[in-house]
């Protein structure tokens, strides 16, 4: 049969953006579960649920942003971050749906220009206590960023993914778990005995291929056992001393489930540990939960901050560019409440330790507002690192602009950039550099093409 | 500095001073003084290089002459003391020089109050708890988009469902049954609570058993709510070591 071939028009609205344009993925769930919640439902997500669109400038001075309506002008054009999300693109009404969606957009441009990757904590089995510790990887690293596995050899990498088909049983609730329960794991009964059937027939070869070797035999005379061969006593014992050994009983349903691997506390691991065998997960992800996209989030695609900046005129920095925090709410002691730190738009972590963001420092930015400073108190952070938590926030780690002598530099070098400031080491910048306009000549001059024949070029541009 | 808290502070160090008083009073007893004046011993075991008691005894002028002496050794000493204090002090400050003295720091308090009351009327404007991750337009700090999270408003999730608990099994929780009653008593209408119609029937029982059973008071919150919630409010540690000892309210 031959298949059918899609007509112009077809092709033309296949590929038209009202089709291209994805539905919208879950919200970030609410953490408003106490009988009374105080939320504002026209507040930023944490992350956009809708695809952003925009359009060039000279369509959208027509309307046309490839929609299947032209969009109204007095609300479009006024904008110099033109992007929308369409929440619905024809309504009852024949309206098309949308509101700005800059908001999320420009904190996406943001966040790139922090030029920070976005990490991982390193899974490591030995207890350790200190921050410092825990080795960061870059969520792209080919280790832990593994998704095309054989659905048989999912249980052997389960270190190595992010991906899971089951649960991340710590994060449910107890209604959850018990919904969880009833719909996908009660009608699979069937099917797990016969999994189990398969494990057992794996186990019994295997114990007769060591009990042959043990007799000085190269191989087991008798033939392997298969999995129908196993009686539905032989399963019932095996059930009973599987329901023995708890450990062994869970790593068989969390194959079988392909359950998110879970990683208890680091103070129980150690009582477990010293009770029985048991196998600590090294999946990253294994204590806070998997992520609910790919660990980045597509949100940058770096995969590590060991680079060096460099300046025109000043050369390699030492540091990287500390960048601008707001302090979107000043700490207070009564009741206490540590400050919120903003930065690109998100609010950030602040690490422990001696830093200006710690309470050793009182007084300045944050902990008063002056509503005398024009665009609210700022300070000069360095963004250590980023991450997305597994309900899809982005998690920035900052600390305060390292005061040694690299840092102050480089907090100058931002102040100058920005146009703040005096210049570096003291030196003023020249206020009133004559500026004269350029003639044709000029411009010519400089901007020449080499006298080497380009052949190819001239080619391309006659084409 | 005034009269009274010399006079009290002296007393202080005579207070101080009680404990070590014994050996000092046997000092001058009549049977170390006697020891002291036998042959064996010329000069006293317990302090040597002590002048004689009979020059101790009459101190009054010694102190004066010579302030490097020995500490008070009663209350006529103590007394004695805060006089030779208070010459060495010499005269109060002036009125024009306590002035001087308080002004920078006065100033310096001014501010800080002043930048403190500021920032607090701010604050009480931006009831938003941020929370690590939370993504912020401009317009999230507007107060319009502020003043939308003071108010409260029903969950959007069943509490019952997602906890997967029986509300009737609960009747005896009375923070359960609490947060499900208003101020005055009454069940609180399911748009308030969230619940879906099934779970709201159930959670209206276990209320009416836990009144009915005289468990819950009908007319206002139970009394172990309310004290929590004073705890709570006063900032008095919680500390059950304590609690088993005084059992918070008795009622």
């Amino acid at each position: 049969m031959v298949a059918r071939s899609v007509s112009p028009g077809g092709a033309l609205l296949r590929a038209s953006r009202m089709f291209s344009l994805p539905a919208p993925i879950p919200g970030p769930p609410t953490q408003d579960t106490t009988s009374s919640s105080f939320n504002s439902t026209t507040a930023t997500s944490a992350y956009p649920t809708h695809q952003v669109i925009t359009t060039l400038s000279s369509s959208r001075k027509r309307g046309d942003w490839g929609l299947k309506r032209p969009l109204p002008l007095r609300s479009t054009t006024k904008s110099s971050n033109p992007m929308i999300r369409v929440k619905a693109i024809d309504t009852i009404e024949q309206i098309t749906d949308f509101t700005s969606a800059a908001d999320h957009g420009l904190t996406l441009r943001k966040f790139q220009e922090l030029r920070v990757p976005v990490v991982v904590r390193k899974s490591s089995s030995d207890v350790s206590y200190k921050v410092s510790d825990y080795a960061q990887r870059s969520v792209f690293d080919s280790e832990i960023d593994t998704t095309d596995i054989a659905p048989k050899d999912r249980a052997q990498y389960i270190d190595q993914r992010w991906k899971f088909t089951g649960p991340w049983l710590a994060g449910m609730t107890e209604g959850d778990f018990k919904e969880y329960l009833s719909k996908h794991v009660r009608p699979r009964r069937t099917a797990f005995r016969a999994f189990l059937k398969q494990k057992l027939a794996e186990e019994m070869n295997g114990a007769a291929q060591l009990k042959a070797m043990d007799e000085g035999e190269l191989d087991v005379k008798q033939t392997p056992v298969r999995a129908r061969d196993i009686t539905e006593d032989q399963l019932t014992d095996y059930l009973r001393k599987l329901r023995s050994h708890q450990h062994h009983l869970y790593a068989m349903v969390g194959t079988f489930l392909d359950l998110a691997p879970l990683k208890p506390p680091e103070i129980a691991i150690a009582k477990i540990q010293s009770r029985e065998t048991f196998k600590v997960s090294e999946n990253p992800y294994a204590q806070n939960g998997p992520p609910s996209t790919h660990p980045s989030a597509g949100i940058t695609y770096l995969r590590t901050k060991s680079y060096m900046d460099n300046h025109p005129l000043y050369g390699p920095q030492k540091e990287h560019q500390p960048v601008q925090a707001r302090v979107v709410k000043p700490r207070r002691n009564t009741p206490v409440t540590p400050a919120s730190i903003g930065v690109a738009g998100i609010i950030a972590s602040t690490r422990l330790g001696d830093s200006v963001l710690n309470r050793k420092s009182v007084g300045g930015a944050l902990d008063h507002i002056n509503p005398d400073v024009e665009g609210g108190s700022k300070l000069w952070v360095q963004v250590k690192q980023a991450r997305v938590d597994s309900n899809g926030k982005i998690i920035l780690s900052v600390d305060s602009a390292p005061m040694g002598h690299g840092g102050a530099e480089a907090e100058l070098i931002a102040k100058e950039l920005l146009g703040e400031g005096e210049g570096i080491f003291g030196q003023q910048r020249e206020q009133n550099i004559e500026v004269l306009p350029e003639n044709r000549e000029q411009m010519r001059r400089q901007y020449a093409a080499p006298s080497a024949p380009m052949t190819v070029n001239k080619l391309n541009l006659n084409i | 500095m005034s009269c009274r808290q010399w006079l009290s502070s002296a007393l202080r160090g005579l207070a101080k001073q009680q404990p070590h008083s014994q050996p000092q009073t046997r000092l001058f007893s009549t049977t170390l003084q006697s020891r002291s004046s036998s042959p064996s011993s010329p000069s006293s075991p317990l302090n040597p290089s002590s002048p004689a008691p009979s020059a101790s005894r009459s101190a009054f002028p010694s102190r004066l002459t010579n302030p490097t002496t020995t500490p008070t050794k009663s209350a006529n000493d103590a007394l004695f003391g805060i006089m030779r204090e208070s010459r060495d002090r010499g005269p109060a400050l002036t009125d024009a020089e306590r002035r001087n003295v308080i002004k920078p720091n006065f100033a310096e308090t001014i501010q800080s109050t002043r930048a403190s009351a500021t920032t607090d009327a701010f604050v009480r404007q931006m009831p938003r708890r941020w929370r690590t991750g939370d993504v912020y337009a401009p317009r999230d700090l507007s107060p319009v988009e502020m003043r939308k999270w003071r108010r409260p408003s029903a969950p959007k999730t069943d509490v019952v469902d997602m906890l997967g608990f029986s509300p009737v099994d609960n009747y005896r929780n009375p923070s359960l049954i609490s947060e499900f009653m208003t101020d005055f008593g009454r069940i609180k209408h399911s748009k308030f609570t969230g619940l879906r119609p099934v779970n709201q029937r159930k959670i209206a029982k276990a209320i009416r058993r836990a009144i009915g059973l005289g468990l819950h008071p009908s007319v206002h919150r139970h009394p172990e709510i309310l004290y929590r919630n004073a705890r709570k409010t006063l900032g008095v540690q919680y500390r059950p070591d304590q609690e088993k000892g005084n059992s918070g309210p008795k009622y």
